[in-house]
């Protein structure tokens, strides 16, 4: 059984990959045969070299945002479970917050940028902050939609066995909405890196933000594409992790039940 | 413990059920019933529809609280969820992040019994007895429907329930798993000296596993008679049993012919 996942698993890493290279191939050869100048798209060979030559250089602006990211990953995923439950359970808390909340989620919410970097400064906690924001609410959507989803049944089941409501929501209401508690997580990963990063073109010192806007007042195309990789790369490396603690700890849920909404 | 002669283990004093919604008004769901259901009885309800069945079952499970009269169980009333009383519904139910044995182990989590191990050993010896051994850290999902249902009837029985009421609990079976079921059934209440009261759609199936019938009737919900039932042998095969075929017939024709001047 065993064996059998993880070469199963090794065949998908191997697939994906060999697609890579075969893409990176094409650029190459297509950027080299027509002679395509390395301002508008540089050939990935030179992408390469660059991101070897100012490793350093991508290492100190990549942890800046990789901090800012992960801390306000974490608050929105804390305060999305919080409010989402909150919400869900008492009536009260729904019919205040629920029209605000509401009128922000429909809202661009990233177009506040300048104003939050006014407010907060060129410092991290601006990016921690609009992460946050934007982040908060596909958590926020999902655990409320997984509470209202809950088996009825599965309630009754407790109440016959005089389950206190405390009981009922840590054996029933949490685990039933993991999944929908990691549908809204994966999303608000991607936001929140998204936001720092336009928080940081917008008004920061160092970051991943910061250096592709210098790069690209510069002209150093290469160096933006070189920037863009590393951003993919986290990407994939968020993407993955994500993956792994899901089948982890949501193996009893089919992927249809995780399907949500985001936005 | 009360002197088991003077008092009924099991006593329904003029429990009535009335529903508030706002789109019907009021339902009456069951008109004032009582009846009296021993010790170590197996009592089945049938009845047709909406005949308050369910209703009746979710008031003896201390879910429901009754419009009026009240249920009272070895001596004490019942007024809410009560560790002397399990309830297998019709669906299995199982929480699907759950091994087998954990989910079997809830109401021990739930009710915080002591001494906890002894629990968790009467679970295994539930589930081996439901003839689920080896399946002890398997999901639910990797259960069949029947399965699925032993497992829940385990659950049930883990803490000491003394009166297991179940609801429909082989509606969604297949007809074989639904036969073995019933054997099961039968064996476990033999084994647990347990009172049962179980709710079906299927005649043949109450009065081969029932001590008493309990037939009701519908609009409004009300207890129409209370058949006794004395077969000696129980089994699957009751066919050539004439007293099996006269009760069966005698509850299809209550059944068929609704009362007339029933109507309040
Ligand atoms: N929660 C409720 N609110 C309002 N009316 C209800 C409610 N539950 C049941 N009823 C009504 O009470 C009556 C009895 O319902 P009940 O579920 O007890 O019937 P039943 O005998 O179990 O039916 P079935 O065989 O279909 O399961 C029905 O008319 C039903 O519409
Ligand atoms: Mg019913």
């Amino acid at each position: 059984m065993n064996s059998l996942i993880t070469r199963e698993r090794l065949g998908d890493v191997l697939f994906a990959l060999g697609s890579i290279a075969v893409t990176l191939l094409l650029w190459e050869g297509i950027v080299r045969y027509f002679q395509i100048p390395a301002f508008l798209v540089p050939p990935p060979s030179d992408v390469a070299r660059a991101l070897m030559r100012n490793a350093d250089l991508y290492r100190v602006h990549l942890g800046y945002t990789l901090l800012a990211t992960v801390i306000a990953f974490f608050v929105a995923l804390v305060l999305g479970i919080a409010m989402g439950t909150l919400t869900a359970e008492v009536r009260l808390v729904e019919r205040t917050f629920s029209p605000i909340l509401i009128a922000l989620q429909s809202a661009p919410r990233i177009a506040l940028a300048p104003m939050v970097i006014v407010w907060f400064g060129f410092g991290i906690t601006s990016k921690v902050v609009l992460g946050v924001f934007t982040a908060f609410f596909p958590v926020f959507l999902n655990v409320s939609h997984g509470l209202a989803a809950i088996d009825r049944e599965q309630v009754r089941l407790m109440q016959s066995l005089g389950a206190s409501p405390l009981q009922i929501f840590f054996k029933i209401k949490l685990p039933a909405s993991l999944p929908f508690i990691f549908a809204g997580a994966n999303i608000a990963l991607i936001f929140a890196m998204l936001s720092v990063i336009v928080a940081e073109f917008v008004g920061s010192n160092r970051g991943m933000g910061y250096l592709i806007v210098n790069q690209s007042n510069q002209l150093d195309t290469t160096g933006v594409f070189a920037s863009v990789t590393v951003l993919a790369g986290v990407g994939l490396v968020f993407h993955y992790t994500l993956q792994a603690v899901r089948r982890r700890l949501l193996f009893w849920a089919t992927d249809s039940e995780s399907l949500g909404s985001g936005l | 413990m009360a002197d088991g002669d003077s008092e009924a283990f099991l006593s329904i004093r003029e429990v009535s059920k009335t529903y508030r919604t706002l789109s019907k008004g009021t339902t009456v769901a069951l008109t004032p019933s009582s009846f009296d259901i021993g010790a170590h009885e197996f009592v089945s309800i049938v009845g047709p529809s909406g005949c308050g069945k369910s209703t009746l079952l979710n008031i003896l499970a201390g879910l429901l609280a009754p419009t009026t009269g009240e249920v009272v169980l070895e001596s004490r009333p019942i007024t809410g969820p009560d560790d002397r009383v399990g309830l297998v519904f019709q669906r299995p139910v199982l929480l699907p992040w759950r091994k087998v044995i954990d989910n079997v182990t809830l109401p021990i989590e739930v009710k915080k019994l002591r001494p906890k191990q002894a629990y968790v050993d009467k679970a295994y010896q539930l589930l081996e007895m439901v003839g689920l051994k080896g399946f002890e850290n398997a999901y639910p999902s990797e259960l069949s429907g029947g399965m699925q249902q032993r497992a829940s009837i385990a659950r049930t029985l883990v803490y000491d329930s003394r009166l297991l009421l179940m609801d429909e609990p082989f509606a969604a079976l297949d007809a074989m798993t639904r036969d073995e079921m019933n054997v099961e059934l039968l064996r476990i209440w033999r084994a647990q000296k347990m009172t049962i009261v179980f709710v079906t759609h299927n005649i043949p199936e109450a009065v081969m596993l029932s001590t008493k019938v309990i037939v009701m009737s519908a609009r409004p919900g009300r207890v129409r008679e209370i058949i006794p039932v004395e077969l000696g042998e129980r089994g699957l095969d009751l066919t050539g049993n004439p007293e099996f075929g006269r009760i069966v017939s005698h509850i299809r024709g209550l059944l068929d012919q609704p009362e007339r001047g029933a109507q309040p």
